[in-house]
């Protein structure tokens, strides 16, 4: 693979990721958030496929694989079971508005290329400057989790800190130890099956998936 | 060595799940903590002078400090899951649960207990990251035993803040990896602790920095400081006695074992100056908002919560004076708080399962209507707010005189403001719960079996606090690992 | 510049208002019976445009009584805007008139400010509807805005220059940089402002008999005879004159690089496929959607902008 190709690729993985991102924010009926998060895993394993393949890696393609697998069909599913019951689920009303939202994720997009300086300065290479590109995701993941008014929302706000998280991994250290990769991978498939069965006994006994009916224990 | 350590409470989990809940199960469990116990003092005494205990071709490793936070691990499990016999068959005799909800509680117990023993044993920061996160994960459900609105409400809360902190947490640990593959000469071992340790004075500053600056807001966020401590109350007041006697004893320490980690990498590359700074903030944003909310607390469990959420401030802040003579003293304040406020957690969910409630101004008149709950709780009280003889008074009065030698007088001082409020806070519910005419109902015993691992548990901080034979020596070495 | 050149310019840029101008009512028809098809009819003939605006310019001039200069002006300030914008732009060749003054912001400036006068127009009927209509079409205009700015600055971002026949003989000598993730974001980001400044669905429906429902046929409900014939020869041109500068940006194979009489053939011809083919595509998509509703524009606004932002991002990071 050439490294013009090589680097075009990347750069479209890496901005398709930040591209889902935003989309989370922009779409509000809950079944097209769960695709855009499917879109974002395909995405994330086409990263880790191309640094595979350009360093001659097999583990890291393995692991581009499992991602794929992971992220990319198994995390959707689950999520597509919670809201299976309700699938005309839309967030109508979050804390922060769309729009001002969607600027709010342009702010914090300079805001992830500004505090990413340090990263990219140690590692100038095609795929070290895309870091920001991760860091931008997480930090719409966290925007996301932080203002979206349904279970199923959060779910997906801790996936996105966690996507663009393991893109930061992928382009800043070619993946980490596979051990690690591993446990990492099964831990968020673990935690999100966790959050659907929390949310299904959520649904069974308060009836909703409005987080605003958690709302008992305060100071 | 190491691994069979791991394997006890493995197995027993694996055991207890097999099998619907009976009071067999329950003393499996305590054989397993008392095992534990006995694999970290054997552990000690073996890597105490000598070097490290490896294991499993080096994915564990054992030094002074893995060993004392076994020892650790072991005794608060030891009352943990001694009462949890009670506490499960109370709940099952009251219907509240089943005998298969049982067993998935002592199997889930077991595997909390087997995540925290490979995050204090692991040797690589990749490993101790994904024990940490499963430790996340089989607790939520703990938290959640019970079943109720506001169970569900609380392990919401906490499976959704803890992962984000986590996941925060695993960003630092990759920035770490960054720069120690940039360190010339290095590679296959990057994110082993003692090669980074061996190479942290050529690590990238900048790169560390923002490394631990999210080590501490993202392993911080399981600790529970602030500001990243809103899932605690909730948890621990919402989760069974024992489990909450678990996760504020040892849980939130285990969290600082990794903070720790780091922080010897950190001081390395970066000078103590930083990573000094990062952990007054936020040990005094912790004591601060402890103080402020404690006062207004009407529900035991939650006042014993943000208590946890001063003693981590406290901890935080010996941590962030980093002499040796403080990081001892941090040492023996992770375990002398672990003790009494497992015992605590634990006589306060005993108070809940016979009084039926958790508001402090229904369970008035303690000390004369149950003597030896109430004098135990009294006790327990004393004990964490470091009245001599018991340990935490030691402790704490080396970290302050640890401060004040380092330079963070100010800082103590400001702590001693806000340890004063809260002594305040706690006598004011403590003599709600504890003072007042017995009325006419006759004074109602304890059973032993609930009342003996409670005593016994104080009586051995106070005999830590008094005596610190028998764990100067390990003190001593694992404060040596962090403070160089 | 010897003669020939300057003839071939002078012809270049003839050719391109022409083109625009006849082809913007051909492509209304075309679009408008690709749309009828799709939905079963057989729909108006193509020219038929053509004929209506022929059949206007016969009519009396009727105007409203309580209107002023702007009323009469609007609609040819409208076509003469859009007329400059299409003799600077380069649709046929790379080197049109004043080609060293083409830049990409005063082509879509020049676009703007024809619309910014009917709104006015609109107002000065006196009219409830077109009161309403220029309301509405001035708020798409200031939340479509940002985002044309930041897209605008993403498409000029890679070639350092926003002179847009630069961009075009950037993109030919480079085809690499259509996929570009800086070139791709702006593209999105572009479709969605154009299809919100020309009036299309999902922002506006033209074919729409409601008035309550308009955007852009409510402000020039009052305009009759020449004045209205104006107006959609304005409008029909400003439709073509968009969609050739999203066609030229994206797939700019066809342009000619010289001012040959060839070479214009040529460029006309690629010009005319290309459009037929947006248009074709844009009134394909039309049949399937539905419009917003007004508050949910300034979403889709925001989202371009955010979009756009991406791409100047992009740009700037990944060289």
């Amino acid at each position: 693979m050439t490294s013009s190709t090589y680097a075009s690729l990347l750069g479209l993985g890496a901005a398709v990721v930040l591209l889902c991102a935003v989309m989370t924010l922009w779409r509000r009926s809950v079944g097209a958030i769960v695709k855009v998060l499917a879109v974002q895993g395909v995405a994330l394993a086409g990263v880790a496929l191309s640094i595979g393949i350009d360093h001659h890696d097999a583990t890291l393609a393995v692991v581009a694989v499992l991602v794929l697998a992971a992220k990319g069909v198994v995390v959707p599913t689950l999520i597509t079971r919670v809201v299976r019951h309700d699938p005309a689920s839309r967030e109508t009303q979050p804390l922060v508005n769309v729009p001002a939202s969607l600027v709010a994720a342009g702010a914090l997009i300079f805001l992830a290329f500004a505090a990413s300086r340090s990263v990219t300065a140690l590692a100038p290479t095609a795929t070290g400057r895309l870091i920001p590109y991760g860091v931008a995701a997480m930090l719409v993941g966290f925007f996301a989790l932080a203002t979206r008014r349904k279970a199923v929302s959060q779910i997906v706000g801790i996936l996105l800190v966690d996507n663009g998280i393991a893109l930061v991994a992928f382009l800043a250290t070619a993946g980490v130890p596979l051990i690690v990769e591993l446990g990492a991978s099964l831990d968020v498939l673990l935690a999100v099956v966790v959050l659907q069965v929390l949310a299904t006994q959520m649904r069974l006994r308060l009836g909703s998936l409005d987080l605003d009916q958690l709302s008992e224990l305060r100071d | 060595m190491l691994i069979t350590l791991l394997a006890v409470p493995l197995s027993c989990a694996l055991l207890s799940g097999l099998a619907p809940w009976r009071r067999a199960t329950g003393w499996l469990g305590v054989a397993s903590s008392l095992g534990v116990l006995i694999g970290g003092v054997v552990l000690a005494t073996g890597v105490v002078g000598r070097h490290a205990a490896s294991g499993f071709h080096g994915v564990l490793r054992a030094d002074a400090l893995s060993a004392f936070m076994v020892i650790v691990i072991g005794v608060i499990a030891l009352l943990a899951t001694l009462q949890g016999i009670r506490y499960l068959d109370a709940e099952i005799a009251q219907g509240r649960s089943t005998r298969r909800h049982a067993a998935l509680y002592a199997t889930l117990v077991q595997g909390f207990l087997a995540t925290m023993l490979l995050a204090v044993l692991a040797a690589n920061l990749g490993v101790m990251w994904v024990a940490v996160e499963a430790t996340t994960i089989v607790t939520t459900f703990l938290v959640g035993h019970r079943n109720t609105r506001t169970s569900l409400e609380a392990s919401w809360k906490y499976i959704v803040i803890c992962s984000v902190g986590i996941a925060l947490a695993f960003l630092g640990t990759v920035l770490v990896y960054l720069a120690a593959l940039h360190v010339p000469g290095h590679g296959a071992h990057a994110l082993d602790w003692t090669s980074l340790v061996a190479q942290m004075h050529h690590l990238n500053p900048g790169v560390m920095r923002l490394a631990f600056a999210l080590i501490v807001l993202g392993y911080g966020t399981k600790v529970g400081l602030a500001p990243m401590h809103s899932w605690l109350p909730d948890a621990h007041s919402q989760a069974p006695a024992p489990v909450s006697a678990l996760m504020s004893g040892v849980l939130l320490t285990v969290a600082f074992y990794a903070i720790l980690r780091f922080k010897v990498i950190a001081d390395g590359a970066l000078g103590a100056a930083f990573p000094r700074t990062l952990l007054v903030v936020v040990s005094l944003l912790s004591l601060v908002i402890a103080a402020s909310l404690l006062l207004s607390q009407r529900d035991y469990k939650r006042m014993l919560a943000y208590h946890s959420v001063e003693h981590m401030g406290l901890i935080a802040l010996g941590a962030a004076a980093g002499s040796t003579l403080a990081i001892a003293a941090v040492l023996l304040h992770i375990l002398g708080h672990g003790i009494a406020k497992g015992v605590l957690f634990l006589t306060s969910g005993e108070i809940l399962l016979v009084e039926g409630t958790s508001e402090i101004e229904h369970v008035p008149a303690l000390l004369s209507r149950r003597p030896v709950l109430g004098g135990i709780f009294a006790f327990g009280l004393v004990a964490l707010l470091g009245f001599p003889p018991f340990s935490l008074f030691v402790s704490e009065l080396n970290m302050l005189r640890a401060e004040f030698q380092v330079g963070l007088g100010w800082a103590a001082v400001l702590s001693l403001v806000c340890m004063a409020v809260i002594f305040g806070a706690v006598m004011t519910h403590g003599r709600h719960m504890l003072l007042g005419p017995r009325g006419t109902a006759a004074p109602v015993m304890t059973p032993a079996l609930v009342a003996v691992p409670l005593i016994g548990g104080l009586v051995g901080c106070a005999f830590i606090g008094v005596s610190a034979w028998p764990l100067q020596t390990l003190l001593h070495a694992a404060a040596h690992v962090v403070a160089r | 510049m010897s003669a020939a050149h300057a003839a071939g310019v002078v012809g270049a840029s003839a050719v391109q208002v022409i083109a625009v101008a006849a082809g913007g009512l051909v492509l209304l028809g075309f679009m408008r019976k690709v749309r009828a098809r799709l939905e079963g009819r057989v729909g108006a003939p193509i020219l038929q445009s053509l004929r209506d605006v022929r059949k206007l310019f016969r009519k009396e001039r009727i105007r409203p009584d309580v209107a002023t200069w702007i009323f009469p002006a609007a609609p040819v300030v409208l076509v003469a805007t859009v007329a400059v914008a299409a003799v600077m732009t380069p649709l046929i060749t790379t080197q049109p008139a004043m080609s060293g003054g083409s830049d990409l912001f005063v082509v879509v400036y020049l676009l703007l400010a024809g619309s910014t006068l009917l709104a006015l127009a609109g107002m000065d009927a006196g009219t409830a509807f077109g009161g309403m209509g220029s309301s509405r079409a001035v708020m798409i205009g200031a939340l479509a805005e940002p985002a044309l700015l930041v897209t605008i600055l993403a498409l000029s971002v890679t070639t350092h220059s926003s002179n847009f026949p630069a961009i075009v003989r950037a993109t030919l000598a480079n085809p690499g940089l259509i996929a570009s993730p800086a070139r791709l974001f702006a593209v999105a980001a572009l479709l969605i402002v154009i299809v919100a400044e020309s009036g299309r669905l999902p922002v506006d429906n033209p074919s729409t008999h409601l008035e309550l429902t308009m955007i852009h046929e409510a402000m020039i409900l009052e305009y009759a005879g020449p004045d209205l014939a104006m107006v959609t020869l304005g409008e029909a041109m400003r439709l073509a004159l968009l969609l050739g500068i999203f066609v030229n940006l994206v797939l700019p194979w066809g342009v000619a690089t010289s001012t040959t009489a060839l070479g214009l053939v040529v460029g006309l011809g690629a010009l005319v496929a290309k459009i037929a083919v947006l248009g074709g595509a844009l009134a394909f998509f039309e049949v399937f959607m539905a419009k917003l509703r007004l508050f949910r524009l300034p979403e889709l606004m925001a989202g371009a902008f955010v979009m756009a932002l991406l791409g100047v991002v992009s740009g700037l990071v990944v060289k």
